[in-house]
């Protein structure tokens, strides 16, 4: 026999069972602890709509047990309470209720401050309603994109009218429901319908129908998604049509959230469906036509009904013992469960033992979807515009609904108000608690809403929106029709998970160089970097920074951004986009380029190449590729040059060869003339090396002779091996990130992005040297132009410090900000940390000496090393 | 995901394969003040308005379309804007 584990026992399974009903036929009654009273909470709606059933399956917290099928072996628990749910000792907090009023947090956790954070722990400990899954995998679920003229969400008779009449009319339809079709109808008239409009509806009328996908709301576009039980699917339908019906109404009355308390659709869903009785004795409180179906159903599936209360003019079940149709429910007495009800009249009180109250006086619009949809093409259909409609109405609202137009129901009616209980039951609010609020001026349904916290829990507002409405509306108006006052409703419209919301998004760019493996078989200790893995170091960063300055080392610069520019405007465009003059460039020449915006600021920095046929070659840096990638192409497009763009990034690799030795390890590769008149520095060459056509760029970032090799991608762990192979003599090794943040900043190069802010022109980093003034146009020439009218005001600049400070921390001069530390390392080279930093001009000078707690920083000149750059032109 | 862009290229796609270029601005100004409004104000409208998309995950081209900004009505590519003067 199938059955599900629960808290340490086993419970059996019944075919078609819930979890809620597999869980309550094996006794149990109270299923939640409220979050704030400890209140035991039983099964009431059971439709999916109210918050009491959640309990954790399989690890997975906060579950809607009665619309979650019970599959064999599920290992449910119930969560909140201490020690237990159903002994829970903190349920203590019910009876402090009236020294714990609304707005208890803001009221109470004022002062002392430094009280709150122990207070938060504790509460934080007693309420909540689940645990949070950790150490475990989330699931991965797949997203696919639908497309669809008409998507209609709900499958119950107004909905399937829709779809059906939509795909009559040729549109594409997409049927959605969050259960399968009449799965939590009772068998009935309305049951009937729906299978008989069920057979029309298939793929090959045009309609696709998705069972168990829930809608999670409606965003602008319109954008629908949908999530499914293995997939989520989001929809782009031309316009939306919300069937998703109407829920039962919440009674408020004192006791109204007790465990035996039921809306009437669950009690016969229970009773009828499942086959497990609800109590020994229940008494039925019917408004409307449909409740008094509820009744018959109760009375037919065998419920000992001790007494009913009906409409006038209704017709009751045989031997049913009937009370006066004018009776209200005034409050439910009892220990844990129900005990008693006493029932209200024109005549007075009175009080029947009961052990379950079944209560079905209305409904109310389940229309959350509908409501956060304002401004595009959706309308409802059936109940969710015309709440309590009959069959026929909800059937022709649908079809109406597809023909387009927007069926506007009458308003629903507001819920009776009650002068006690819960109105919010997921988030233990009371009318008392608003009527306090509102006695303490909180006057509209959004801000009761925001300080009561009342509609914000699980069910978010489907059983207490309206009861929000009618109690901000009174004084304002004296109707009981308007929903003017209802709060705005936002997406999700069902608790969703975040893994869900997570679908097809958890696919994380990790760019790996051609190199990776190299690296690895390195014992590289690679890193994000970026959205690429690098090397930071390979196990000694000193003899890294060593092999640099004083032999030969390699570096995998693969992921830098490399773009060939070419066409007959390839040099208008490079001339007009970029601060350098690259007129004069001589073919096989390279030239520091900064990339700015038209406001002036440094977007990015490489190098151009003048290859001499007309075309360019630009590098970036490795995290500004894609920027620059469309950057070129904007401009290309907005000047309506004949120039094109090949972005060469992933198609090329490169590997700086750096160090006083390193042309001597080239020449051993290369019969190419590597010298200093041959290959100057800033030069470029193509080479071959190791057999390896290589373009040879001068230039480096680490302040010694060195050659970047841009190559072919699928050849760079040949060339790899190679040098490395060839450099054994020579000390060489390679240096990873680590080595190279200590180099550069001895050579004050910066790093965009750590040590520069958005706004920083050239000039504020020391680089207007890269700027040709001289030339008519480029962007942001104008920009500059205008700002070096005013003094600078803040600079980038070269510091040592008498002992190593913190990267970040503010530079002070008397107890005046007036800097902070970018960038820092211990220089080997000078023996002592140095580092860069933003500093602002005191009283209109620069200050020369500063404090970074307690250390002094004083301002260089940089670069720190090789000032004149003799080592880097060897 | 809530907008569609619809792309001259690849037809419509989901608004997060695209990099959002601004408003279509000018290129240059006639005098300093013209250009100082050019490059750091933007007009914000509540309506209609030409701007510029890259389609980065697609077929990396820009394109220039109009779209209203209260509604995210978007026009149909192509519908007579310049891409070079707007």
């Amino acid at each position: 026999v199938a059955s599900i584990r629960f808290e340490g026992r086993s419970v059996q399974l019944r075919s078609d069972d819930t979890v809620a009903a597999a869980l309550f036929r094996g006794g149990v009654r109270t299923f939640t602890r409220s979050i704030k009273h400890h209140r035991p909470r039983g099964l009431y709606c059971l439709t999916g709509d109210c918050a009491n059933c959640l309990v954790n399956v399989d690890g997975t917290p906060a579950v809607r047990s009665c619309v979650t099928l019970a599959e064999d072996g599920m290992r449910v628990r119930r969560e909140g309470g201490w020690p237990s749910t159903e002994r829970d000792l903190l349920a203590v907090a019910d009876r402090l209720h009236p020294v714990m009023p609304v707005g208890f947090y803001h009221k109470t956790f004022i002062r002392p401050r430094i009280a709150w954070p122990l207070a938060e722990r504790v509460i934080r400990r007693a309420t909540g309603i689940g645990t949070l899954p950790t150490g475990r995998t989330p699931g991965r679920k797949p997203a696919r994109t639908a497309h669809t003229d008409v998507l209609v969400i709900g499958a119950g008779p107004a909905g399937l009218a829709a779809a059906g009449a939509a795909a009559e009319d040729g549109a594409s339809v997409l049927l959605c429901d969050e259960a399968r079709i009449g799965e939590r109808l009772p068998p009935g008239p309305a049951l009937e319908r729906v299978r008989a409009l069920r057979e029309e509806v298939s793929p090959n009328t045009g309609i696709t129908l998705l069972e168990r996908h829930m809608a999670v709301g409606v965003y602008e576009g319109p954008f629908v998604p949908l999530v499914g039980e293995r997939e989520v699917v989001h929809v782009y339908p031309g316009r939306v049509i919300v069937a998703t019906g109407a829920v039962e109404t919440h009674p408020v009355f004192a006791g109204n959230d007790r465990p035996g308390v039921w809306l009437g659709r669950g009690a016969v869903r229970m009773v009828a469906g499942h086959g497990v009785p609800i109590g020994d004795r229940v008494v039925v409180v019917a408004g409307t036509s449909e409740g008094v179906d509820h009744l018959r159903a109760l009375v037919d599936a065998g419920a000992n009904v001790v007494a009913a209360v009906i409409p006038p003019g209704s017709e009751p079940p045989p031997r049913t013992p009937l009370l006066a149709a004018d009776a209200r429910v005034a409050s439910v007495l009892g220990r844990r469960g129900v005990g008693s009800v006493v029932l209200e009249t024109a005549t007075g009180e009175r009080r029947i033992a009961c052990d379950a109250l079944v209560v079905s006086i209305g409904t109310t619009p389940r229309d959350g979807l509908l409501r956060m949809a304002t401004g595009l093409p959706v309308v409802g259909a059936g109940e969710v515009v015309s709440p309590g409609c009959s069959l026929d109405e909800a059937v022709e609202s649908g079809a109406s609904a597809a023909a387009g137009s927007d069926v506007a129901g009458a308003a629903a009616e507001a819920p009776p108000r009650g002068s006690a209980g819960y109105v919010c039951v997921c988030e233990d609010v009371t009318v008392h608690d608003l009527e306090t609020a509102w006695r303490e001026g909180w006057r509209s349904a959004e801000i009761l809403k925001r300080y009561t916290t009342a509609t914000m829990g699980a069910c978010q507002g489907a059983l207490c929106a309206r009861h929000l409405a009618s109690l901000a509306e009174r004084g304002v108006s004296a109707s009981s029709r308007s929903n003017g006052a209802l709060t705005t409703a936002r997406p999700p419209a069902r608790p969703v998970p975040l893994e869900d919301l997570a679908a097809g998004v958890f696919e994380v760019v990790e760019k790996r160089s051609a190199l990776h493996d190299r690296h690895l078989a390195a014992g590289g200790r690679i890193d994000r970097s970026g959205s690429w893995m690098r090397p930071y170091t390979y196990g000694d960063v000193s003899d890294e920074y060593r092999a640099v300055r004083e032999r030969v080392s390699v570096m995998d610069v693969g992921t830098l951004g490399k773009f060939l520019i070419g066409g007959r405007d390839a040099a208008t465009l490079v001339e007009r986009m970029f601060p350098c003059n690259v007129a004069d460039l001589a073919p096989m020449r390279t030239r520091y380029l900064l990339a700015l915006d038209e406001a002036g600021y440094v977007m990015d920095d490489g190098l151009v190449c003048a290859l001499g046929d007309g075309r360019y070659y630009v590098t970036s840096t490795s995290g500004g590729a894609e920027q620059m990638d469309a950057w070129l192409r904007n401009w290309i497009d907005r000047y309506g040059l004949h120039a094109h763009v090949i972005d060469q990034t992933a198609m090329l690799g490169a590997i700086n060869v750096a160090g006083p030795r390193s042309r001597e390890l080239l020449e051993r590769l290369s019969d190419a003339n590597l010298g200093a008149t041959a290959l100057p520095p800033m030069g470029a060459a193509d080479v071959t090396v190791a057999g390896i056509r290589c373009r040879a760029l001068r230039v480096g970032f680490v302040g010694e002779l060195s050659f970047e090799l841009h190559h072919p991608r699928g050849r760079s762990a040949e060339l790899w091996d190679a040098l490395i192979g060839s450099g054994g003599d020579l000390g060489i090794r390679p240096h990873g990130l680590d080595a190279l943040d200590v180099l550069r900043l001895e050579k004050g190069h910066v790093y965009l992005g750590q040590d520069t802010l958005p706004d920083d022109h050239p000039g504020k980093l020391g680089l207007s040297w890269a700027v040709d003034m001289t030339k008519p146009d480029f962007i942001g020439r104008t920009s500059l132009e205008r700002m070096a009218a005013f003094p600078l005001e803040r600079r980038l600049a070269g510091l040592t410090f008498d002992s190593p400070p913190q990267r970040g921390a503010p530079l002070l001069v008397g107890d005046r900000v007036v800097g902070r530390i970018t960038s820092c390392a211990s220089s080997p080279a000078l023996g002592a940390p140095i580092g860069l930093g933003w500093i602002r001009a005191v009283d209109g000078a620069f200050p020369t000496e500063m404090r970074a707690g307690t250390v002094t920083a004083t301002v260089v000149a940089t670069p720190f090393y090789d000032p004149k750059g003799e080592r880097q032109r060897a | 995901v809530s907008l569609e862009v619809p792309c001259p290229n690849c037809g419509q796609r989901p608004y997060t394969e695209f990099t959002f270029g601004g408003e279509l601005r000018d290129l240059r100004s006639d005098d300093a003040e013209a250009d100082y409004r050019r490059v750091y104000l933007r007009n914000n409208v509540a309506g209609e308005q030409t701007e510029r998309w890259f389609h980065a995950f697609g077929c990396r081209r820009w394109l220039t379309i109009r779209r209203d900004t209260v509604t995210n009505v978007f026009h149909e590519p192509g519908s007579g804007i310049d891409p070079v003067r707007g």
